[in-house]
């Protein structure tokens, strides 16, 4: 099935800016987002560290109680929307599902261009409130906080950006549900496809089913602003509660949409770089869908001392344990998959085995949030902060930079430099660790998150954490120039630079536009490697781009760097 | 490799016992958890070491062994992978045994919720309203204090808290106890303190600062429960609070509580005391003695009926200018206003 096409690639195969702008291409759409929310991931990283540097001392350091609190509100509400949400299924998904499906392009290609341009326009309104300034309410607008009258009119613009952005992933869920129905290439039964298609399919059900509830979520605080309708503020006659249950029932399975697609590229990782079918291919994929599920379901532990009743929340708790099993299972599966296989630590393996470590830590440090007394303790203190940081970044971030550094070689026809990214990768896990780890010590010893000011005794752990953001920071300049040299300098790919039995990697490096010559068919899975032929994981050029046979020599010969 | 496993998991069992009995909580406090201070602290400590140590041990057997099968298992010329089996068995097993731990999680964690959610009968009942940012306290004989709650030790307590604006929370750390204020509904929360001396208390719901440079807002929202005899909490609610300790001693007690005063009860947040800002309120120095031209025209002398009067009916005569300016009502005794007017008038 070896297919090293002939003619331009996507990336030469049309020229001129309008040809990017108006693409139908799911790859150049895919390499659209991929710019647009890196550009988004710089903004939120910034805040980040104004944030940090602000918490170096108590009192101020170098700003004001205002203007900090706008700093870690577009902190979150960029990552979050901007950011972690649309990221690795609209960049990464976008680029690789139809590949992986055998298709030449998503089911909706002009809906996809749609989606993308949505998405932008919604980031729009987000400039203006950050310019227009005073979103200052957390990136979880509780009420009536963000619709009294006093509230700044930025926060309308803010939420009117969540509103357009909603759609752009509403309809990029749309079109990948169609696709993985609809688009299979002959062969490709759905015991048979690739994990990471599990995992965004699983996330684009989350994305049609969650997102319209927060959409509503926007338009009635927006009905309660501008029309003086009592429906959260209590002076109106409203509940501020409900905000919180409208808010959350979104947004809690919106971190499903933001870990799943993770695990899915988690999943790719380890079966690639241990040579060896996922363990338990069943229950993994299992998993995506029960967690996608359960994920609607628990909403209420965010909201464990807002005055619920103690019967609701004892049925959250009780319903928050369930989701564990589901990512515990991926765990285990994951690990069992390394024995007996052979291992190579290149970088987007670091990255893999990295996710695993930390993503542990993040949903341990759930369990003590799912434990109602303990968590009555630890709410609305920075051990909460920690957690979703470690969940977030430890897991799907972690899982983006290794799916970025693992497909950067399909994607741009370019090699990157080992030597180079492995360094960067340890001065993100380092530098993340000092950043987050000090946090759970600070939530746990009773410092309140959201806090400008701190009492004398947290000043240690404050600083300690703030230069792990810094060391961060270098990590990540140090990736973004590798990369850039990459783009400039690096060497040519060959079509399978990691002898994957995948199916992404059966194209050239970069694919031609409409990415396969002829139709596959499918006559194995994709982890199939005592299955696949030499010719399909060798790792080399092949020498003559027709041939559908490699040359005969040994799998080692020709190894690309990492 | 069979063996090696059913070694770690034989030793492992006694160590992981042998850790979750030493490693609880501390009534003098922990490195990671605050003194326990009440009756509470000391159950949901037991449970918060329980999950810490059963998460140390789960973290570390599967950072250990993925790290070994990377090392074991590392790509060597000639070796081979091996393709994956079935062990279907032994995914249903890990599938549904963590149900068990997680369910004595639960069930420990509601009980334990339960108990904190529901306060004893006997409970003196308490009133907490948290306003942008400050709390005020009201007793059951109607007295009430700004930022500072006295309460008897080994007595249970009850508060029930609302907001006058947005949410806020109630959050003591020493005893484990936190509650959302919310406008427009009441909530409560109880606890049982054990230990004499003062305990701080946070908002724990963010609530915004005010404009510019003027405060810090949500994260100044501090206050301090002084957990004091059985006596002192009588004498206290008979008498008013009376001042500090450390003003006893001073020459010009009223002076000197005043002061304290002036800055635990709120009025520092807009009142400066440098002759220089008048905003967001007027300034304090300089102030007792002068003449004031009102909002509505007229003018008026400053003394001591006046303050009075702006601390418990602000609005009643506002200074021109201020008119757009609100100051909530501040309910002190008679004997804290006292204290309060002598600071304002030793501020030349």
């Amino acid at each position: 099935m070896s297919e090293h096409g002939h003619g331009a690639s996507y990336l030469t195969a049309r020229r001129g800016l309008a040809s990017w702008l108006f693409t139908l291409d799911h790859k150049r759409i895919g390499v659209l987002y991929l710019a647009t929310t890196l550009l988004a991931f710089a903004a939120g990283g910034v805040f980040a560290v104004l944030v940090r540097t602000e918490l170096l001392t108590p009192g101020r350091t170098i700003m004001d109680a205002d203007t900090y609190n706008q700093a870690f509100t577009l902190h979150g509400a960029i990552m979050v929307f901007m950011f972690i949400i649309p990221s690795i299924p609209a960049a990464l998904g976008n680029f690789f599902l139809p590949i992986m499906l055998g298709a030449k392009d998503v089911a909706f290609p002009r809906l996809n261009l749609a989606s993308y341009w949505i998405f932008v326009f919604g980031a729009c309104f987000a400039l203006v409130a950050i310019v227009v300034g005073n979103v200052d309410t957390g990136w979880t607008f509780y009420t009536p906080y963000s619709s009294r009258a006093g509230a700044s009119n930025a926060v309308l613009w803010m939420t009117t950006a969540v509103f357009v952005m909603g759609f752009s992933s509403i309809l990029t869920g749309v079109n990948f549900i169609a696709t993985t129905h609809k688009l299979r290439a002959p062969g490709l039964h759905w015991r048979r496809l690739p994990l990471f298609i599990w995992g965004i399919y699983a996330t684009a059900v989350i994305q049609v089913l969650a997102t319209p509830v927060l959409a509503i979520t926007v338009l009635l605080l927006f009905m309660e602003k501008l029309l003086t309708l009592g429906i959260f503020n209590p002076q109106l006659g409203g509940d501020p509660v409900l905000f919180q249950h409208f808010f959350w029932f979104y947004s809690h399975p919106a971190v499903y949409i933001m870990i799943l697609p993770g695990m899915a590229i988690v999943s790719e990782l380890i079966a690639t770089f241990s040579r060896r079918k996922i363990f338990g291919y069943m229950f993994v994929a299992g998993s995506s869908v029960a967690i996608a599920l359960l994920g609607f379901l628990v909403w209420g532990h965010h909201m464990f001392t807002s005055g619920m009743s103690e019967f609701a929340t004892m049925v959250f708790s009780a319903l928050t344990f369930l989701v564990a099993i589901p990512s515990g299972v991926k765990i285990f599966n994951w690990i069992a998959t390394l024995f007996q296989g052979e291992i190579r630590l290149a970088t987007p393996m670091l990255y893999a085995l990295s996710f695993i470590v930390l993503f542990t830590i993040g949903g341990l440090t759930g369990l003590f949030l799912g434990t109602l007394s303990v968590d009555v303790y630890l709410h609305d203190t920075y051990f909460v902060v920690a957690h979703f940081h470690y969940v977030m970044v430890g897991g799907t971030v972690m899982g983006f930079l290794g799916g970025l550094h693992y497909w950067w070689p399909k994607m741009t026809g370019k090699l990157y430099d080992a030597r180079m990214a492995n360094v960067a990768w340890a001065f993100v896990f380092v530098g993340f660790n000092m950043t987050f780890m000090s946090q759970f010590l600070l939530g746990s010893r009773g410092m309140p998150r959201r806090y400008y000011d701190y009492l004398e005794q947290f000043q240690g752990l404050h600083g300690f954490s703030s230069i792990g953001s810094y060391v961060l920071g270098v990590g990540f300049l140090f990736m973004l120039a590798m990369f850039v040299w990459s783009l400039a300098k690096g060497a040519k790919a060959p079509p399978n630079p990691w002898g994957s039995a995948g199916f992404e990697w059966q194209t050239a490096s970069p694919p031609i536009e409409h990415n396969f010559v002829t139709q596959p068919m499918f006559t194995r899975g994709p982890y199939d490697y005592h299955l696949a032929s030499a010719a399909e994981l060798f790792d080399g050029f092949p020498e003559d781009e027709e041939s559908p046979v490699a040359p005969a020599g040994d799998r080692d010969g020709g190894e690309p760097e990492g | 490799m069979k063996r090696t496993l059913h070694r770690i998991l034989a030793s492992s069992g006694p160590l992981a016992l042998a850790l979750w009995t030493i490693g609880c909580g501390r009534p003098e406090g922990t490195l990671q958890l605050p003194p326990q201070q009440s009756t509470l602290a000391r159950d949901v400590d037991e449970l918060y070491y329980f999950i810490f140590w059963s998460s140390v041990v789960f973290f570390v057997a599967v950072t250990v062994t993925m790290l070994y099968f990377v090392f074991r298992y590392r790509r060597r010329r000639g070796v081979e992978a091996q393709p994956t089996g079935h062990a279907t068995k032994l995914e249903v097993f890990w599938t549904v045994s963590p149900l068990v731990f997680l369910f004595v999680l639960f069930q420990w964690g509601f009980s334990g919720y339960v108990d904190s959610a529901i306060a004893p009968a006997d409970a003196i009942q308490i009133r907490a309203r948290g306003s942008q940012w400050q709390w005020e306290f009201e007793y059951p004989n109607g007295m009430t204090a700004m930022n500072e709650l006295t309460v008897p030790v080994d007595q249970p307590v009850k508060l029930t808290l609302s907001s006058s604006d947005v949410l806020h929370a109630f959050f003591v750390p020493a005893f484990r106890v936190k509650r959302d204020a919310v406008p427009g509904m009441y909530t409560t929360l109880w606890f049982e303190a054990t230990e004499l001396g003062d305990v701080q208390v946070f908002c724990a719901e963010y609530c915004g600062a005010p404009p510019g440079a003027q405060g810090a807002g949500h994260s100044a929202m501090l206050a301090t429960i002084h957990v004091v005899t059985q006596q002192e909490y009588d004498d206290f609610l008979a008498g008013g609070p009376g001042p500090p300790a450390d003003c006893q001693a001073q020459e010009n007690i009223n002076v000197c509580w005043g002061q304290q005063l002036y800055r635990t009860s709120g009025c520092a947040a807009c009142h400066n005391i440098d002759g220089i800002a008048q905003a967001p309120a007027p300034n304090f120095r300089g102030l007792f003695g002068r003449t004031e031209q009102l909002a509505d025209g007229s003018s008026i002398h400053v003394d001591e009926n006046y303050l009075r009067e702006s601390v418990l009916q602000p609005q009643a005569k506002v200074v021109q200018g201020y008119a757009n300016v609100v100051m909530p009502p501040f309910r002190l005794s008679d004997n804290q206003i006292d204290a309060v007017i002598a600071y304002i008038q030793s501020l030349e």
